[in-house]
């Protein structure tokens, strides 16, 4: 990171379904939101980036910057940027180029999706967007068909059961039904999650994070000061299509822009307290601790079987707690290390975001000082 | 159409529009030539592993009316696969990337076995260099192609180059003749070949040794194969580049297949190498005998 940047506001909308509120809706509740939180003149704001997946698919809606520029009394120049589930973070890492080029001093990043309007066949038809669209579509293959093919191969070379894989979604929900936010304010037990109907075998209806509409919004700025500043913003990339990987039961993108981030906030994963972690479907959550090195190779389901006390996985409730409106969850992610960095007053925590089945990773890490 | 193994498979319970509406068990398959493809299973129990046969089948129906056929898996045998094949001797495996010495190690440790191993030859597609020592049999790209299709080599694979089209392969009557003559066959290979190995002979019959070179850190390790490519003066740059960029790739198979390798040895000092791999050789020979 060249230069301080800093965490000033945040901002979301409730996570759900929201049947009453357009994708035009979302992002200005969301907009208002940080804006207040951070106590800045909307006119401070220089540059707007907005992370959104299917605006013209679900909403018929592109140029997405440019209606979300319209909304500010000055109309800043704004962009539209997207990688699938990692649109939100790939916004965040966007507006740091900005920040650190000194194109802009005050950027509103913002990640939005509207999802449930659309029939369900269509939402999986346009998430396969995000898959390849020559090597893996024309079989069939779905996202969480995309993601049965991994916990397949993932229980038969470490031989994870499905009780065990149950308690992912289980602390997920758990965690989740304390936060204002999420869609699931519910808890559900791991044999709940073990009888749901299956959706792509072995995972499960509770395996699969859902489809939900909802907003974020957050203001980083060099010069508007707060105690919450990004340390590192690092993406990485893999194969589209798992058809070209030497293995599916871990994810490159992952190892490589969790140990740049790392690197590049002179950081090691012990220094860590929070992480929210991109669990779009359960076994990601556990391949992704691993790759991260917070557990060795098909180990990372003990994170959930026992608690730690330093270091929190995904408080918030994840993905599957809170919901998965698609481009915005990237940028919620970071928001939510923010709120658990305040309340524990611990310094570091990391947010780590994904599209498709790790085609694209983008790690962020924040830090709390306790003297700005 | 080729066959493969199953490396994972999944039933999608809600195929998506223009699907036929019924779950439909598709499979991540590990074809024969080392490319991976997605495709629907066909047969009951499939499993991982399991070996799959090629079927053409009418997948969907366009609105338009056009039929749209796609290769489908079908699994033959639920044998397991270890137990399928015949143990007829052990096959000496040295597996690492270009440059690590393994054509050396190979050469020192016939002589130094000589009554023990044989070289196994490469078939190759690619012209003759100045520096090949014997090791290869070069033949041409439709006989290769031919032979293949014949289902006489033990294991084929493509390597990819940027400046050439090159095939590499084992005869399974070269491997075979070694076993029958009493000793143990020696092979130089790579990792698409290894598996090609282990699906041909089964994983039993291989003592499998991965080579890497020295260096603590794996920007170490490619570095000091750089050095060892440049010396050699065997390649130009642009292949030196492209050797360096597969060993990258060979790196990583260590980790991620570590089931295929008995042994992982640093080509530090050969001396001490071959010592260790005479050691195994030896135990393995009295093993069988």
């Amino acid at each position: 990171m060249i230069g301080d940047i800093f965490l000033t506001g945040c901002g979301q909308t409730k996570f759900g379904e929201w049947w009453q509120k357009s994708l035009r809706d979302l992002i200005e509740e969301a907009m208002s939101a940080a804006i207040a939180d951070a106590k800045i003149s909307p006119i401070d704001i220089d540059a707007i980036v907005i992370g959104n997946m299917l605006g013209e698919a679900l909403s018929g809606q592109a140029q997405l910057g440019a209606l979300t520029s319209a909304m500010l009394p000055h109309r800043p120049p704004a962009l539209r940027v997207e990688a699938a589930c990692a649109s939100g973070s790939i916004a965040v890492h966007t507006a740091c180029a900005l920040l650190e080029s000194k194109r802009a001093e005050t950027v509103l990043v913002i990640g939005a999706e509207k999802m449930t309007d659309a029939d369900p066949s269509g939402v999986a038809a346009a998430l396969m967007g995000a898959g390849d669209s020559e090597h893996d579509t024309p079989s069939g293959l779905t996202f969480p068909g995309i993601f049965g093919l991994i916990a397949t191969r993932y229980m038969h070379e470490y031989g994870l059961t499905r009780e065990d894989l149950s308690l992912v979604s289980a602390r997920h929900h758990e965690n989740a039904a304390s936060n204002p936010f999420a869609q699931f304010r519910n808890a559900v037990t791991p044999q709940a999650v073990s009888d749901s109907s299956l959706i792509a075998d072995p995972l499960r209806l509770l395996d699969c994070s859902p489809i939900t509409d909802g907003a974020c919004a957050m203001i980083l700025s060099r010069t508007h000061r707060s105690s919450m500043s990004l340390r590192a913003s690092q993406i990485a990339t893999d194969s589209l299509s798992l058809t070209q990987r030497p293995t599916i039961t871990s994810f490159a993108s992952t190892r490589d822009a969790f140990s740049r981030a790392c690197e590049e906030a002179e950081i090691t994963r012990e220094d860590i307290a929070h992480l929210e972690l991109h669990d779009c479907f359960s076994i990601a959550a556990l391949i992704n601790l691993e790759d991260m090195g917070f557990a060795d190779p098909g180990t990372g389901i003990r994170l959930y079987q026992n608690r730690s006390a330093d270091f929190s996985v995904n408080q918030s409730g994840g993905l599957k707690g809170c919901g998965h409106p698609v481009g915005a969850t990237g940028v919620k992610q970071i928001c939510d290390i923010a709120k658990q960095l305040k309340a524990s007053k611990q310094q570091y925590g990391a947010a780590h975001n994904f599209g498709g089945a790790g085609a694209t990773c983008c790690v962020h890490i924040l830090e709390h000082t306790t003297n700005p | 159409m080729q066959g493969g193994t199953i490396v994972s498979f999944t039933t999608v319970r809600h195929p998506p529009a223009g699907f036929p509406d019924t779950p439909v068990k598709l499979g991540l398959v590990a074809l024969d030539s080392g490319i991976q493809v997605i495709g629907q299973i066909i047969g009951e129990n499939a499993m991982i592993g399991d070996r799959v046969a090629p079927r053409l089948r009418l997948a969907r129906i366009h609105p338009q009316g056009l039929r749209i056929y796609e290769v489908a898996y079908e699994s033959l045998a639920r044998v397991a696969e270890e137990d399928a094949f015949v143990f007829e001797g052990y096959l000496l495996a040295l597996t690492g990337p270009s440059g690590v010495g393994k054509s050396t190690v190979s050469k020192i440790l016939s002589k130094a076995l000589s009554e023990y191993v044989t070289p196994v030859p490469i078939l190759t597609t690619r012209e003759a260099k100045e520096g090949d020592d014997g090791e290869y049999i070069y033949i041409a790209h439709e006989e290769f192609v031919a032979l293949q299709d014949r289902g006489l080599l033990a294991a084929s694979t493509h390597i990819p180059s940027t400046s050439e089209n090159r095939l590499y392969g084992y005869r399974t009557s070269d491997i075979t003749n070694i076993w029958k003559s009493g000793r143990m066959p020696v092979v130089v290979t790579e990792m698409h070949l290894l598996q090609g190995l282990s699906r041909t002979f089964g994983r039993r019959a291989i003592l499998s040794c991965g080579l890497l070179p020295p260096g603590s850190s794996r920007r170490a390790m490619l570095s000091q194969l750089l050095h060892r490519l440049r010396t050699r003066g065997r390649d130009s740059e642009q292949s030196i580049a492209d050797r360096v960029k597969n060993a990258s790739a060979d790196l990583d198979f260590f980790d991620y297949r570590k089931e295929l390798f008995d042994h992982l040895l640093i080509n530090d000092d050969i001396d001490t190498l071959i010592d260790t791999l005479k050691g195994h050789v030896l135990r393995t020979q009295e093993e069988t005998h």
